[in-house]
C-alpha cells in the first residue's frame, strides 16, 4: 500500500516546509517527508540556534565592557552558566520547530518523519523507526539542503573536530578553539566563542576572511573588532593534520610552506556547505545534476524530469535560507499551475559576525562590470547617528553605490549595529527600482538607525546633513563625522 | 594566465539581441582592449563588437548568422589578468545556471517510467530539454536593465507579456502596471512592444524547392537583408497601403535649386533636390497633421507627432538603409544639405549608428537619380506615410495657347488608409504640389 499525493515535499527546512504550507494553501492535497528535525538546518542547528548564541554572547560583552561606562556596578565577576545557556538556546530552536509542526498541521499537511529514497522517479520509500511506507505522488519537491564539508583528516566526530552543529551544541566552553575557514559561518560562531571567553584562532586557507562574500571595506571594519576581541587569524594557512596530546589536540598548518602548531581542545571545521544530492538515489532516477552537486533547475524550479522540482541549497547558490523560502512559494505556485518564475533582482545577505555586515545589489567591482562606468557612492558612519552613539554601537557605516547619471540604486552595503535588519529597505529599493532620491525623500524616523540609509543616499548626492561635505555637489567624499543632536 | 568570456554588450535601448554577422577575430589572434572582435547587426544598424581587455582568442562561441541576446557570450579569451571570470558577474549567480548553458541536460532515463506501481496517474516523465536557466522559461525573468516592481514583474508573467520587451512609460523608461496592462491587450493585434513595434502573427515560414537538377545557388538569408524582410513582412501586414501619384511642374524649383546650388558650392555642400522636397513635405504636414503620426495600436490611440524627423531612403551595398534627420523643421536648406550627405556617406559605409537610424516620423524615398516613373513604396513602420520622389523629365506645356518647355518631376504619396482617407490624400499631394511648384511660397513656411 502506498499513499497518493498531489504533491510530495522532502525536506521540512526553510524551503520545504513553505513550500508545503503554500501548496496546501492552493487546495493541493500535500506531504512532507523529514528525517530530522521540522525546520532543517535553519531552525535546528543554523541560522536561528547561532543567533541565540550570539544575543547570549552579546548580552555578556556588553555588561562586561559597555554597561560599567553607563554607570553599572555589578558584584563579582559576571558568569555564565553555558549548560542553562544551551537549554534555552534548545528551547528557543523548539519553539520554533514546534511553531511549523502546527503550522503544517492546520494546513492539513501529512508530516511523515523519515527517510525518503526515490524507489523510481514516481515514488518514493521512507524508512524511519516505525518501519517503511511507500509515497506516490504527482509532483515532487526535493528540498533535502545541504550539509558542512569535511576535509581530508579533519573527519567530524563533534567531539574533537566539530562542525558548526557540534559547535552550537557545547554544553562546556572550550578554553582553546581553532577554527579552520574564515568564511560568516565560521567568524559566526568564533565572534561568540571568543565573547564567552574562549581563545580562538582562525586558520584561513585564502589571503582573508570573509573573502568574496562581502564588500571589502565592510569585511576590514568585522577585522577591526575580531582583532580587538582577541580572536587571531592566520591567512593563507591551510590546517594538515591534527592529532590527540594528552588532553589537548595539537592541529598542524602551513604557513607558506613554514608549519605552525597550535594546542587546542576543540576543532571547529567550517569550510562550506555541499549540497545532499549524493543522497536519495536522485542520480539513480535520471536527475540531472552539476559538477558541483547542485540540481539542474530552470527558472521555475523544474529538473530535467518534468515533475520533480528542486528548490533551497540543493539547487543552487546563494545557499540562504530566505532564497530558498522564496523558492518554496514559486515551485508551490508553478505546480498550482500558476504562472511564476524566479525573478527578482537580488538576494540579501546577512553575517551576523560583530558588527553585523548586511548587502544587497552589487558591489562596485559589479556594478562596473553590469556597464554602469560612472558611480554614486554615499557613506554615512554610524559614529553620526545619534541612536548608534546612545547604543554604544558606532562602528561601522552605511554606503550606498548608485549610477551616476540616473541616481538608480544598485547596491547597499552596511557593516555595523542591526545592518541585518536595516538592509531590507535597500532590498525593497532595489526592487522597485528606487533612487537616491527617493530614498533621500522618504522621512526616516529620529531617533532610529535608519537614518543612516537617508543619510547616505544624501551623501551620494553630495549633501548629507550630519556629514561635513563640501563643496556642496561636487564629489562625495566622506567628510567628517560628527554626531547627530 | 587567465580565461573570460566576452559578452554581446547592451547596444542601446530597447535592444535585446542582435545577429553575428561576421567575426573579426579567429582562435589565435591576439586582441587589444576595445579592438572591434565582431560585426553585429541589431535593428538595421550593424555594429562592431569591442573586446573589453587584453588577451588571445581562445574560442568563438557563436557561429555567423547566430541571433545572440545581449549580455550573453560571445567568445573565450585568454586574458593577460589573474583572475577567472564569467562574462556577467551578477552577485551570487545560480551556480545551475552558470554552467548549464555549456553542457546539455542528461536525457532522463525512460526505465523508470516502468516502475512506478500506478504509472498512468502520475505526472509525465518527459526527458527535459531547456533546464538553461531562464531561457526556458516564458516570459523570461527581467534583465538586470528592466525597471519594474516586483508586483508589475508579476503581472507581466501572469498575463504572458515579456516584459523585456516592454518601452516604460514611466520614470527612467519603468515599467509600469498600465504598461503592462496595455500590451496584454494589444497582444493579440499589435502590441506596444520595443521602438513600438507590433507583435503580430508572421505567416508560416513556407518552403521552396526548386525543380530538380536546375541551376540555384543558396545564401543564408542573414543581416540586414534579414532584417529588411522582416520589417517590410510585417509593415506591410500591419499598414492598408494605398498609393497616390501626381506630376508636378518644377522648373521654378530647377531654376531655383540651380542658384542654391551654386552658393552651396562656395560654402563647401553639394545642394541637391532632397532638402527642398522635405522642406515642402514639412510645410505640407502642418497642414496635415495625421501624416505626421502614428497608431499606437495596442493603446487604441492615435498619436499625434509635434517634431519633423525625416527619413531617406537610402541604396547601400549592404541594402536599404533609412538614416534620419532629426528636427528638420528646425534646419536651413544649407544645414540639411549638409548632414543628408554626412548621413549618406556613413551609410553606404555601414557606419551608421542605430541612433542615426531611429525616430523618423516619415520618410521620403527618391529613386529620381536611376529612374522609373511611378513606385509603390512600402510604409516604414510605425510612420504612416512614405513619399516617393521619381526623375525630373523635359515636357512641353501647353500655356496661353503655346507650347512651353517644362520640367515635371513624379510624386507618390503612400499612406495608411487606417488613419488617411483617400480625399485627404488627394487635398495632401495638391498642397503638397503647390509648394514644390512655387518655391517662393515655401519661403513663407520657412523657419
Amino acid at each position: 500500500m502506498s499513499q497518493n499525493f498531489d504533491v510530495c515535499v522532502i525536506g521540512a527546512g526553510p524551503g520545504g516546509y513553505v513550500a508545503a504550507i503554500r501548496a496546501a494553501q492552493l487546495g493541493l492535497n500535500t506531504a512532507v517527508i523529514e528525517r530530522q528535525a521540522l525546520g532543517g538546518v535553519c531552525l535546528n542547528v543554523g541560522c536561528i540556534p547561532s543567533k541565540a548564541m550570539i544575543t547570549a554572547a552579546y548580552f555578556l560583552h556588553r555588561a562586561q565592557h559597555e554597561a560599567p561606562e553607563m554607570g553599572f556596578e555589578f558584584q563579582g565577576e559576571i558568569k555564565v552558566n553555558m549548560k542553562k545557556l544551551v537549554t534555552w538556546k534548545q528551547s528557543v530552536c523548539d519553539r520554533m520547530s514546534d511553531g511549523v509542526a502546527m503550522l503544517l498541521k492546520a494546513n492539513k499537511i501529512t508530516v511523515i518523519k523519515g527517510e525518503a529514497t526515490f524507489k523510481s522517479a514516481q515514488e518514493l520509500e521512507i524508512k524511519s523507526a516505525e518501519g517503511v511506507q511507500k509515497v506516490v505522488a504527482k509532483k515532487f519537491v526535493i528540498a533535502t539542503g545541504s550539509r558542512p564539508i569535511e576535509i581530508p583528516g579533519f573527519a567530524f566526530d563533534e567531539k574533537n573536530i566539530l562542525s558548526s552543529t557540534g559547535a552550537l551544541a557545547l554544553e562546556q566552553l572550550p578554553k582553546r578553539v581553532a577554527v579552520v575557514g574564515g568564511g560568516y559561518i565560521g567568524l559566526e560562531i568564533s565572534s561568540y566563542l571568543a565573547k564567552l571567553g574562549a581563545e580562538v584562532e582562525v586558520i584561513e586557507a585564502t589571503a582573508g576572511v570573509l573573502t568574496g562574500a562581502a564588500d571589502p571595506e565592510c569585511v576590514q571594519v568585522v577585522q577591526k573588532q575580531l582583532k580587538r576581541a582577541g580572536v587571531k587569524v592566520h591567512t593563507n594557512a591551510k590546517a594538515k593534520s591534527y592529532k590527540v596530546a594528552g588532553k589537548g589536540l595539537e592541529i598542524r598548518f602551513d604557513i607558506a610552506g613554514k608549519e605552525e602548531v597550535l594546542t587546542v581542545d576543540k576543532i571547529m571545521v567550517t569550510v562550506g556547505r555541499r549540497p545532499n544530492s549524493d543522497q536519495m538515489n536522485l542520480k539513480g532516477i535520471g536527475l540531472a545534476i552539476d559538477e558541483r552537486g547542485f540540481i539542474r533547475v530552470d527558472a521555475q524550479r523544474r529538473t530535467n524530469l518534468s515533475h520533480i522540482f528542486a528548490i533551497g541549497d540543493i539547487a543552487g547558490q546563494p545557499m540562504l535560507a530566505h532564497k530558498a523560502s522564496h523558492e518554496g512559494v514559486l515551485v508551490a505556485e508553478v505546480i498550482a499551475g500558476q504562472n511564476r518564475a524566479y525573478d527578482v533582482k537580488t538576494v540579501p545577505a546577512v553575517i551576523f559576525t560583530d558588527p553585523e555586515i548586511a548587502s544587497a545589489g552589487w558591489t562596485e567591482e559589479e556594478c562596473k562590470a553590469k556597464g554602469h562606468s560612472e558611480l554614486k557612492i554615499g557613506k554615512f558612519p554610524f559614529a553620526a547617528n545619534g541612536r548608534a552613539v546612545s547604543m554604544r554601537e558606532t562602528e561601522g557605516f552605511v554606503k550606498i553605490i548608485a549610477d551616476a547619471k540616473t541616481h538608480l540604486v544598485l547596491g547597499v552595503h552596511i557593516v555595523g549595529p542591526e545592518a541585518s535588519n536595516l538592509i531590507s529597505e535597500a532590498v525593497l529599493a532595489i526592487e522597485m527600482g528606487a533612487t537616491l532620491e527617493d530614498l533621500a525623500l522618504s522621512i526616516h524616523p529620529h531617533p532610529t538607525l535608519g537614518e543612516t540609509m537617508m543619510e547616505a543616499a544624501e551623501a551620494a548626492l553630495g549633501h548629507a546633513i550630519h556629514i561635513i561635505q563640501r563643496p556642496l555637489n561636487k564629489g562625495n567624499g566622506g567628510g567628517h563625522a560628527r554626531a547627530n543632536p | 594566465m587567465a580565461t573570460r568570456e566576452v559578452n554581446l554588450p547592451d547596444i542601446g535601448e530597447g535592444v535585446t539581441e542582435g545577429e553575428l554577422v561576421k567575426w573579426l577575430v579567429k582562435p589565435g589572434d591576439r586582441v587589444e582592449p576595445d579592438q572591434p572582435v565582431a560585426e553585429v547587426m541589431t535593428d538595421k544598424a550593424t555594429v562592431e563588437v569591442p573586446s573589453p581587455v587584453a588577451g588571445v582568442v581562445q574560442k568563438l562561441l557563436r557561429q555567423e548568422g547566430d541571433t545572440i541576446p545581449i549580455e550573453t557570450a560571445m567568445l573565450v579569451l585568454e586574458t593577460d589578468g589573474v583572475e577567472s571570470s564569467k562574462g556577467s558577474s551578477h552577485k551570487a549567480p545560480p551556480a545551475a545556471h552558470a554552467t548549464v548553458a555549456n553542457a546539455p541536460p542528461p536525457v532522463a532515463h525512460t526505465m523508470t517510467m516502468a516502475s512506478g506501481s500506478s504509472a498512468t496517474t502520475l505526472g509525465t516523465t518527459k526527458p527535459g530539454g531547456g533546464i538553461g536557466g531562464s531561457v526556458d522559461v516564458y516570459p523570461p525573468p527581467a534583465s538586470s536593465k528592466t525597471l519594474a516592481t516586483p508586483g508589475t514583474r508579476r503581472l507581466a508573467r501572469e498575463f504572458g507579456v515579456d516584459i523585456n520587451t516592454l518601452n516604460g512609460s514611466g520614470p527612467l523608461g519603468r515599467v509600469t502596471r498600465e504598461d503592462v496592462i496595455r500590451a496584454q491587450h494589444g497582444s493579440t493585434g499589435a502590441g506596444a512592444t520595443v521602438a513600438g513595434r507590433p507583435t503580430i502573427q508572421m505567416p508560416p515560414k513556407a518552403a521552396y524547392q526548386g525543380p530538380a537538377g536546375s541551376k540555384e545557388e543558396r545564401v543564408p538569408l542573414r543581416g540586414i537583408r534579414k532584417k529588411i524582410a522582416e520589417n517590410l513582412q510585417m509593415a506591410k501586414q500591419v499598414i492598408p497601403h494605398f498609393t497616390l501619384m501626381e506630376e508636378v511642374n518644377v522648373t521654378e524649383l530647377v531654376h531655383f535649386r540651380a542658384q542654391a546650388k551654386a552658393a552651396g558650392e562656395k560654402a563647401g555642400v553639394k545642394v541637391t533636390y532632397l532638402p527642398f522636397v522635405m522642406k515642402a513635405l514639412i510645410a505640407t504636414m502642418r497642414e496635415f497633421p495625421m501624416f505626421n503620426a502614428s497608431i499606437d495600436d495596442a493603446a487604441g490611440e492615435i498619436v499625434y507627432k509635434k517634431y519633423f524627423n525625416i527619413g531617406f531612403a537610402a541604396d547601400t551595398p549592404n541594402g536599404l538603409l533609412v538614416p534620419v534627420v532629426k528636427n528638420a523643421d528646425q534646419k536651413t536648406i544649407v544645414d540639411l544639405s549638409r548632414e543628408i550627405s554626412e548621413l549618406a556617406i556613413k551609410a553606404r559605409d555601414g557606419k551608421l549608428s542605430l541612433e542615426e537610424m531611429k525616430g523618423a516620423t516619415i520618410t521620403i524615398t527618391n529613386i529620381g537619380s536611376v529612374g522609373g516613373v511611378y513606385a509603390t513604396p512600402i510604409i516604414n513602420h510605425p510612420e504612416v506615410a512614405i513619399l516617393g520622389m521619381y526623375k525630373i523629365t523635359d515636357r512641353p506645356v501647353w500655356v496661353g495657347g503655346e507650347w512651353k518647355p517644362a520640367q515635371f518631376m513624379n510624386f507618390t504619396i503612400t499612406c495608411d488608409h487606417r488613419l488617411i482617407d483617400g480625399a485627404v490624400a488627394a487635398n495632401f499631394m495638391k498642397s503638397f504640389a503647390a509648394k514644390v511648384e512655387q518655391p517662393s511660397t515655401l519661403m513663407l513656411a520657412m523657419v
